[in-house]
């Protein structure tokens, strides 16, 4: 049978199962936690709001208190958590709030205490990436999560909870493009990266990001998520970092680079350049994976898989969702693609159901609630934080920084 | 100093004027405000498989789902301005839209013929829960299109972030047809905007106040020999016809947005002024009538001549 018609009859198919299956829900069946969850959240920025809306789509999830040292910050939160408890500072939340687990959702050179006291208090922990600013954090967190023993600590890196990130990672492990040797990551987005503050005598701390004493910049806030990413795909580390960037979109005072260019050395000569600008969209956020039978590209909701001529053919290609990018075609991943293409859906399947974040709060309160196995611990949190701490270095100090073993070691 | 900012989302293109002295400060408030539009793009879009309205669209018929309190409060304005309408606001219309044709790409709208679309139609197998901010369907088939009330909400959030950060003089639009206008410019009473074009356009002068405007013109589909306009009325679940252009002022934008909505649809100049809004025109254009309407409040619509600025040529 040649692929067009090969192609009419899978439509065929298809299209009697979806008449048949037409009211059954696709993707609906949420798995449940076998008990409830009280959360205290830490830190009411952004983030913390974006967690508190992902939260409230977990049934048997209490967010039972939140804390904030800015009234107005704290207010906002208020309002999305109706139920919870206000606390002014992480020790009070801890001291008086009844909680399992604690989000900490502060800057990042503010993760290290409510993370280590809430361990010390015996609650499960689910720390923001990157872990923290310096190795002196990142490792005294991994010690102190490492000591608490059957409590869970999960670092905030979304790349290992998000579905379409584990299916490209199952074809990539599987050998479907073969041996990675390039890899390539970029962020690229339009904005000056500076948080408005109502009241003035708050602006600097609002604007931790623009501080170079607190700061890792892109590298740090941006970079570790998708270092981390090849981490996970590849399995290696780097062993080396360069870097160079400057400030060229937001020249307005700011020391913190606006544009900065990385390259990572892993073993067996792979290498990594990472490209991240807050001057122009183009082309946004995405990782690529290059491997001499093939690409995948990752795009946070989205992946594709790019084949090379000459890669062996696989039976399920023939009816995959495609798209086009200029000359190249991309095959669409899509999670339970073979469920939805026998009801005549698979292009309902395109990109991920839930925010990405959504999948690494779920990932984190199955193992609160079930034992659920941590997808990110705090090791993994330390090793990309060490990576990018480095990589950091050698944007400030010029010329190629090593990365070392001991970076990793959790003394 | 004036400073423009722009974002494109919900299919269109989202744009700040913002008036203000110092420069990097007035850019982060005016992008706070973008970012509000931009998660409540994420929020409503029917074509995003990971948004709220994709999540009730998809679970919503099988029972409760919890939203954010944003996108909840935003689903009881729209029951509000249905009742008070007599339910020429509907945003049921969608699997309607999608079975149309007028759903450009997958919408996460059930795809189904125009008949069954027609049957799911109707507000009133919409359940809120306001105790466990949640919502229900309690017809098969049913999905929500928020596009008639969404950019007037996405406006609204955006200006209560420019107000909280200081920006007291700002004109804000999505897609050239919502406008939210906050103070006036240095040394004018108001904003004038101007809608539609020719030679003497009405105009509208707003301060404090927003301006919405709803025509046939936008999204058109064509079938056969019919061409269809994206707004349905929903007492005959049928494409709009009849009304040339429907312009409301109200003191918040998604108000605005939802009533040049509803009087495009099926509009009643009555029911729009039970609901407070009162009809300054209602006039005709060519065979068709034109209403507008507006709230009490510092904004009114004239019909001064603007200046004709000349048409751009390529070079």
């Amino acid at each position: 049978m040649s692929s067009p018609d090969r192609r009419d009859f899978l439509k065929g198919a298809a299209g009697a199962a979806a008449a048949a299956f037409a009211l059954e829900p696709v993707l609906q069946a949420r798995e449940r936690l076998t008990q409830p969850v009280r959360i205290g959240l830490v830190g009411c920025g952004r983030q913390g709001r974006a967690i508190l809306g992902e939260l409230t789509k977990f049934e048997e999830v209490t967010v039972a208190a939140i804390c904030d040292v800015d009234p107005r910050r704290l207010r906002g939160a208020g309002r999305r958590a109706p139920d919870a408890a206000s606390y002014p500072d992480h020790a009070a939340l801890l001291g008086e709030a009844e909680v399992d687990a604690v989000i900490v959702a502060t800057p990042t050179h503010l993760h290290r205490g409510p993370a280590v006291d809430a361990l010390a208090a015996g609650k499960h922990v689910y720390c923001e990436a990157p872990l923290a600013h310096d190795l002196a954090d990142a490792k005294a967190l991994a010690k102190a999560a490492r000591r608490a023993e059957g409590q869970v600590f999960q670092t905030g890196m979304q790349g290992r909870s998000n579905p379409v990130y584990k299916l490209a990672r199952s074809f990539v492990r599987a050998g479907a493009i073969r041996d990675v040797f390039a890899m390539r990551a970029q962020f690229h987005r339009k904005t000056s990266w500076r948080t408005p503050a109502s009241d003035p005598s708050r602006e600097k701390a609002l604007n931790w990001r623009l501080d170079p004493e607190i700061s890792l910049g892109l590298i740090g806030e941006i970079g570790a998520q998708q270092f981390d990413v090849l981490h996970w795909f590849t399995g290696r580390y780097p062993t080396a970092a360069r870097a160079s960037g400057g400030v060229l979109a937001w020249p307005d005072g700011r020391e913190v680079e606006d544009t900065v260019h990385a390259e990572l050395t892993f073993p067996k000569g792979a290498r990594c350049t990472w490209e991240a600008t807050l001057g122009n969209t183009f082309g946004g956020r995405y990782e690529l994976l290059l491997g001499t039978m093939g690409a995948v590209k990752l795009a946070w909701t989205h992946g594709w898989m790019f084949k090379e001529a000459d890669a062996p053919t696989q039976g399920w290609e023939v009816y995959a969702n495609r798209q086009q990018f200029h000359n190249d075609e991309g095959i669409t991943l899509i999670a339970d693609a073979t469920k939805l293409a026998a009801q005549g859906k698979l292009s309902e399947g395109v990109g991920l159901p839930e925010p990405s974040l959504y999948y690494a709060l779920e990932s984190f309160l199955k193992s609160v609630a079930d034992g659920a196995e941590v997808v990110t611990s705090a090791e993994d949190g330390l090793r990309a934080a060490a990576v990018a701490i480095r990589a950091n270095q050698a944007l400030r100090d010029g010329g190629e920084v090593a990365i070392e073993e001991d970076d990793f070691r959790v003394e | 100093m004036v400073l423009r900012l722009a974002t494109r989302a919900m299919g269109t293109r989202f744009e700040l004027v913002l008036a203000g002295d110092e420069g990097p400060r007035l850019r982060a408030a005016g992008e706070e405000a973008l970012r509000e539009v931009e998660e409540a793009e994420r929020r409503l879009s029917l074509f995003r498989r990971d948004s709220q309205v994709a999540r009730l669209n998809r679970g919503a018929g099988l029972g409760a789902v919890r939203l954010d309190p944003d996108t909840f409060e935003l689903l009881e304005l729209a029951a509000e301005v249905h009742r008070a309408s007599a339910g020429a606001f509907d945003p049921t219309v969608a699997p309607l839209l999608r079975a149309l044709g007028l759903h450009g790409g997958d919408s996460s709208a059930p795809h189904c013929d125009e008949e069954r679309a027609r049957q799911a139609l109707g507000w009133d197998a919409v359940e809120l829960d306001p105790a466990r901010r949640s919502a229900r369907f309690t017809r098969p088939g049913i999905a929500l299109d928020l596009g008639g009330i969404a950019k007037g909400h996405a406006l609204d959030l955006a200006a209560a972030v420019l107000l909280e950060c200081g920006v007291s003089r700002a004109l804000l639009h999505g897609g050239t047809s919502t406008v939210v206008a906050l103070g006036a410019p240095e040394g004018s009473p108001c904003w004038r905007v101007s809608i539609g074009s020719g030679p003497d356009p009405h105009v509208a002068e707003l301060c404090d106040a927003a301006l919405s405007v709803s025509a046939p013109s936008g999204r058109v589909a064509r079938r056969g020999d019919r061409s269809l306009t994206h707004v349905i009325d929903p007492h005959t679940a049928a494409p709009a016809a009849g009304v040339a252009l429907a312009a409301v002022i109200a003191p918040r934008a998604a108000v605005a947005d939802a009533w040049s909505t509803a009087l495009l649809a099926a509009g009643s100049p009555r029911a729009a002024r039970r609901a407070g809004l009162e009809t300054l025109h209602s006039t005709t254009a060519g065979a068709q009538p034109l209403w507008i309407h507006h709230a009490p409040g510092a904004a009114r619509f004239s019909r001064v001549p603007t200046p004709k600025t000349p048409t751009p040529t390529l070079p």
